[in-house]
Order: structure tokens, then C-alpha cells, then sequence
């Protein structure tokens, strides 16, 4: 059972599969260890690549006695990571400059549980809940800062599941003032997550609109209601499926502009094979 | 690469017409808002409101009868049909959920579907890829090609869709005048009066409930609504939401054909049907009701919507879920059928659907259960 597969490597190595969680921290170098209030990553920007390649190991993961010979190999690729955590030392920088103040919990770091919860593996899903409760809490932590629109997703539904009363924040919650560092016209791929169930659409557009960055709408292709997921959410239970509607979906949005932005690093893994020119929020903005 | 040209011009025929609908006539929006809370009573009391409908459909004259699955439904509806009668079928997906047309044509009758896109999947023998208009992943030029081959039309491609049109109705006209028996579904089931009502632009379910001598109406039970009123409703709900309003026809059937003409004494048949019969089925129905997350499924309407906006749909060729149902309502519903649970799991929670929802289902969410019943049971 994948569900089970994937609980015991949290287990063992505090991520979905077999990591060298140095990879998870490397982007951080002044931010103070610990603090009332963190940043959390849950190593979503810093892994998006490497979620092709894990997809095509699941059909024979539960075949094999252990997988921990794959995390001392599989690697994003150097480019791919030096530009996640660019992404992520300018949501950084851009929290600063809004006069938030945090702290970071580097390799200590725990995972979300986010993919338990989206592939309906709700008693794991559960039982993660818990020991990330109280990791935090033993570190002292009171309020939380997410960057990517998956972990805001299962934290803020942890109190369906368990007692938790830490506060949540995203960080496009944070941000009132940022400008564009782009003369370039753009479509938004908006997240699923933060579009339809997190409340967070007006947040980024709001963000884009004042930073002057310059966006093109279709009612079909960039509306609440219309605008399509990346494909990703499907990929570890069926790869081809997501690659076609990565595919759609580019296509869709390249028709209205070559330039994409995305708010997701899991957007921004998968549509990046057919969009050539895309870009995350925090790329085009300081 | 012709399921991406039909499903595009789809799209774009019907989304921003649905729009515009709504925004022509915000009434609707209560409509619908009254309607979820009217059929949310039901659900919370259904086998209560099963004995009231089938009491009152008696009063009116009709037969009412509750299954459990399909083969009591079968058996009910071949007892009333008998063999070698002509059957005349207004679209109804409960019927093809039961398997009654094979059934049918097993018994020896000759039984045709007489709405456009339904009579498509009976000449090409596929399943239906739209919950509305089962027929959707067919081009005019396959139409023409299906017609052709099938049934000898002197159709080509380079027919006009008026053109395939008057021929199909052509054909089926014979049928409406020499059938012995109309079968339809319902869109509603009025509990308080035992009527059924049915919303429709071609006019092959007008003629299906009134020409025949005996028209048989199978509807789940979830189509039970407390008033005539609330059955109206969603007749106006469902043909708002799936792109056509107003409805051409919205027919209204309180048991058998009536006058009293002659000194008021009321005498049946009159000009319509004789006999009318009223199928509720079960088949996993009640059992979903009694659990608050699948419940919420019990509420679909039927008006197609949300596979429209649903990017899974749209990249799987129509085939996502256990026919007849598809798209994100037949995700929901192969599971509360069949307990298959495997098209919850291609669900990547893009959440169009409950946007677009008019009876405000959480569609993800109940696919997320899904997912996790599926899982546990895995």
C-alpha cells in the first residue's frame, strides 16, 4: 500500500522517500534556528523536480526491501536547485522588507504530510498531524509561515484531524508592498489550492496588480472556475495522466502569453516541460 | 484528437452560455439554493419519504413499486412490457444503470432511444461520455458515418446537422405511433402529490409519456423532492445549469390519462397513456444517505456541469467513471453503485466542479473520502 510505503519513510527519513535533508536546508544561511514564529518549507520548492522521477519508482517500491540507496543518489539537478533556493531566499527577503520577523528550523525541519492527506490517506494522514503538532510545539513554535500553496493546504486542515492551535499564515498574506522587476506580459496559472480552497486568489493578484507587472485574463483559460490544475496532485498514481494535462494546460496558457507565472513549485515543475518561459511569483517581484 | 475538438466546442458553446443564464436570471441562484435544502430534508429521511411518494402516486391512479437493485427492476419492468412490443426510451440514465434496454431486446421487443444523443450510443453500442449529452465525443462527420453504416441513411460528411437531425426523426417518428410502451426517467419526484416531472428541449420525452399506452418512469430514490413545487424547481435548476433556458418542455405526469368531459364523471384512460407505472430504485442509494460525507453525491442534479470544468475529464476522452456516469459526479457515483473507488483516485482537487456546483456538493472532498475508503478496503 502506497499510504503505508510513504508513512514509514516519514518514519525513517522525515520526507516522503528516501532524502538528504541537507538539500532541504541549503538555501538558508542568516535566518536565526528556531523562533516563536518560522518559516516552513516543508522542502516543497527544494524536491518539486524530483517528483518525476520518484513517480517512476512507486510501482516497484513496495517490492523492494528498502529505499534508502535512492536517496543516496537521486539529486535535483544543480541548476534546478540553485533556482529554488533563489525562489526562496527572495520570499525571504520580501518577508523582511514587510518587517516579518522569523526564524527556521533547518535540517529539523519535519514534512507536512501533505501527499498522505491529497492521495486520501487520512488515518496516516492523522497520525503525522500529531507528531508534527508536537515537534512544534516542543520547539516552541506559536505561528507558522508557509510558502507553498500544498503544505498551507494540510496544516490548515490539521484541526479537522487533531487539536492544534498554532497559527497559519502564507506568506502572500504578508506582502504589501512589492514591485516587478519585469517589463513583460504575463498569464497566471493559479494554484488550485490557493484559488478554490484556501481563499488566496485575490491575495497574489492583488500582489501582482500594485508590483505593475502587467497580466492577461481569459475568462476561459484564467477564471475561478475555469482555470485547470498542473496535473500534478496525479502523478505518483498515474504519471502519463499528468503529463497530459500538464501538457493541456500549457498549451491553454501559452495561447494567451509565452510568459507563466506560477505561485506553486509543484505548478512550476510541471508545466515548466511545456512552457518555456515561466517564472514564480517571487522571481519577478522584490 | 476528435475528443479534443468535440469536448473544446463544447466548452465553448456551454460555458460562457451557462454564465450568461445565470446572469440574465439571478432567481435561479435561490432556486437552486432552496432545492439543496428541500432535497436535503429528503435525504436525511428517505425511506420515510419512499412510502409517502409511492402512496401518492398510488392515490393518483398509478402503480408505484421500490427495488432494491436491478434485477427486481428488471423483472418489474419485463412483467409490464411482456415480449415483441415496440418500446419507446426518453433518456434516462437510471434505466442504463439498470440495463433495461438490453433486457428488453433480450425478452424479444424492439426498443429504440429516442433522445438524439442517447439513440448515437445505441447505433455505435459505446457508453455515454456526457451525463447530458451522452453523445458529446462524436463530430458531426462520425454522426453522418455512424447514421450511414447503421441504418442505410443516405447521409454523408458532408451532411448539415439539420440535415442528420430530420432524418433521425424521421426514423423515429414510426416508432413514438406504433409503441406499445414509453419509458422514461424523471427529474424530480414530487412526494406530497406522486408526480414525476421531466425537462427537455427535443420533445421525444413529451411524446414518449403520452403517445404510448403505458408509459413506466425509473427514478432513483434520491430524486425525491417534498413538493410539486420543489420538483418544478429543479426542473428549472437543472435546464439553467446545463446551458438551456428556459426548457423547451417541462412535462409534469400524475398517474394515467384522464377526462371528465362526460357529466364530470371521471374516467380514465383519455387521450394519453392508460397505465403509469413508477420505479424507484435503491441499489446503494439509501445506504450512501446514511453517511453525511456520501450524502452530499445524492444531491447531483444531473446537469453536467461540472465535468465541463474539470480538467480530468477533459484529458481522459470522456471514459472517467463506471457508465453511465462520468466526470467528477461519476467519480462519486461508480463508488456509491459499484464501490469502485478507482475513479476517486485519478481526483487532483482542481476544485472547478464545486465552484460550478449548483447544488453546492464538495465534490473533492467526497472524492477524498472516497479515496481513503478505497484505501482502507485496499
Amino acid at each position: 500500500m502506497l499510504g503505508k510505503l510513504i508513512y514509514e519513510n516519514l518514519q525513517k527519513y522525515g520526507f516522503p522517500y528516501p532524502l538528504d535533508k541537507k538539500i532541504c536546508s541549503g538555501w538558508a544561511k542568516d535566518i536565526p534556528k528556531n523562533g516563536p514564529t518560522i518559516i516552513y518549507t516543508s522542502c516543497m520548492h527544494q524536491t518539486a523536480s524530483l517528483s518525476d522521477v520518484y513517480s517512476r519508482f512507486i510501482p516497484y517500491a513496495e517490492k523492494l526491501s528498502s529505499l534508502s540507496f535512492l536517496g543516496k543518489f537521486i539529486k535535483p539537478k544543480k541548476e534546478e536547485l540553485d533556482r529554488a533556493y533563489l525562489v526562496l531566499n527572495k520570499i525571504a527577503n520580501l518577508l523582511k522588507k514587510n518587517g516579518i520577523e522569523f526564524g527556521y528550523l533547518y535540517e529539523d525541519e519535519p514534512y507536512s504530510g501533505a501527499i498522505l492527506l491529497e492521495l486520501g490517506y487520512l488515518d496516516e494522514f492523522k497520525s503525522h498531524a500529531k507528531q508534527v503538532y508536537e515537534f512544534f510545539k516542543n520547539r516552541g513554535v506559536k505561528k507558522i509561515i508557509t510558502v507553498d500553496p500544498h503544505t498551507h493546504n494540510a496544516l490548515t486542515r490539521y484541526s479537522e484531524f487533531i487539536q492544534f492551535d498554532i497559527e497559519v499564515v502564507n506568506y502572500l498574506e504578508l506582502i504589501k508592498d512589492a514591485k516587478g522587476v519585469t517589463n513583460d506580459t504575463f498569464v497566471i496559472h493559479d494554484s488550485c489550492l490557493y484559488s478554490r480552497f484556501l481563499g488566496l486568489r485575490d491575495s497574489y493578484r492583488n500582489i501582482i496588480n500594485k508590483s505593475g507587472i502587467k497580466i492577461v485574463e481569459d475568462e476561459l483559460v484564467t477564471g475561478k472556475d475555469t482555470s485547470y490544475c498542473c496535473g500534478s496532485p496525479i502523478k505518483p498514481i498515474n504519471p502519463e495522466l499528468s503529463e497530459k494535462i500538464a501538457k493541456a494546460r500549457a498549451e491553454q496558457l501559452t495561447r494567451l502569453s509565452k510568459n507563466v507565472l506560477v505561485v506553486c513549485p509543484m505548478c512550476y515543475a510541471n508545466l515548466s516541460k511545456y512552457a518555456e518561459n515561466i517564472k514564480d511569483l517571487a522571481e519577478v517581484i522584490e | 484528437m476528435s475528443w479534443d475538438i468535440a469536448i473544446q466546442r463544447t466548452i465553448n458553446n456551454n460555458v460562457p452560455r451557462v454564465y450568461k443564464i445565470l446572469k440574465e436570471h439571478p432567481y435561479i441562484l435561490d432556486l437552486a439554493k432552496s432545492l439543496r435544502e428541500a432535497k436535503m430534508k429528503v435525504l436525511s429521511n428517505l425511506e420515510e419519504y419512499i412510502e409517502q411518494t409511492l402512496e401518492s402516486v398510488k392515490r393518483t391512479g398509478g402503480n408505484a413499486y421500490f427495488v432494491k437493485d436491478a434485477n427486481e427492476a428488471k423483472e418489474i419492468v419485463g412483467k409490464i412490457v411482456g415480449k415483441g412490443k415496440t418500446v419507446v426510451m426518453g433518456k434516462s440514465m437510471v434505466a442504463y444503470e439498470l440495463g433495461i434496454r438490453k433486457y428488453l431486446k433480450s425478452l424479444g421487443n424492439e426498443v429504440w432511444e429516442t433522445d438524439l444523443g442517447e439513440f448515437l450510443i445505441q447505433l455505435s453500442d459505446e457508453p455515454p461520455s456526457h451525463i447530458i449529452a451522452p453523445a458529446i465525443h462524436m463530430t458531426k462527420e462520425s454522426v453522418a458515418k455512424l447514421l450511414k453504416e447503421k441504418l442505410g441513411f443516405d447521409v454523408s460528411e458532408n451532411s448539415t446537422h439539420e440535415e442528420l437531425v430530420r432524418k433521425v426523426r424521421e426514423f423515429l417518428r414510426n416508432k413514438f405511433l406504433s409503441a406499445d410502451v414509453g419509458i422514461t426517467g424523471a427529474n424530480a419526484v414530487a412526494a406530497d402529490v406522486g408526480s414525476i416531472v421531466l425537462v427537455e428541449n427535443e420533445g421525444n420525452i413529451r411524446m414518449s409519456t403520452v403517445v404510448p399506452p403505458i408509459h413506466i418512469a425509473i427514478a432513483g430514490v434520491e430524486k425525491i423532492v417534498p413538493t410539486l413545487q420543489d420538483a418544478m424547481n429543479e426542473a428549472l435548476v437543472q435546464a439553467a445549469y446545463a446551458g438551456l433556458y428556459p426548457p423547451t418542455y417541462v412535462n409534469v405526469t400524475s398517474g394515467p390519462s384522464s377526462t371528465g368531459d362526460i357529466e364530470m364523471k371521471r374516467v380514465s384512460p383519455a387521450h394519453g397513456p392508460k397505465e403509469f407505472h413508477l420505479i424507484l430504485v435503491d441499489n446503494g442509494r439509501i445506504k450512501a444517505s446514511k453517511d453525511e460525507i456520501l450524502r452530499e453525491a445524492l444531491l447531483c442534479i444531473r446537469c453536467g456541469r461540472c465535468h465541463l470544468h474539470c480538467p480530468i475529464y477533459r484529458v481522459l476522452d470522456g471514459s472517467w467513471g463506471d457508465p453511465p456516469y462520468s466526470g467528477p459526479m461519476g467519480a462519486m457515483w461508480s463508488y456509491i453503485l459499484n464501490k469502485d473507488s478507482k475513479p476517486a483516485m485519478y481526483c487532483t482537487h482542481s476544485g472547478n466542479c464545486k465552484e460550478v456546483c449548483p447544488m453546492k456538493i464538495n465534490i473533492p472532498k467526497v472524492l477524498e473520502y472516497i479515496k481513503y475508503l478505497g484505501n482502507k478496503s485496499a
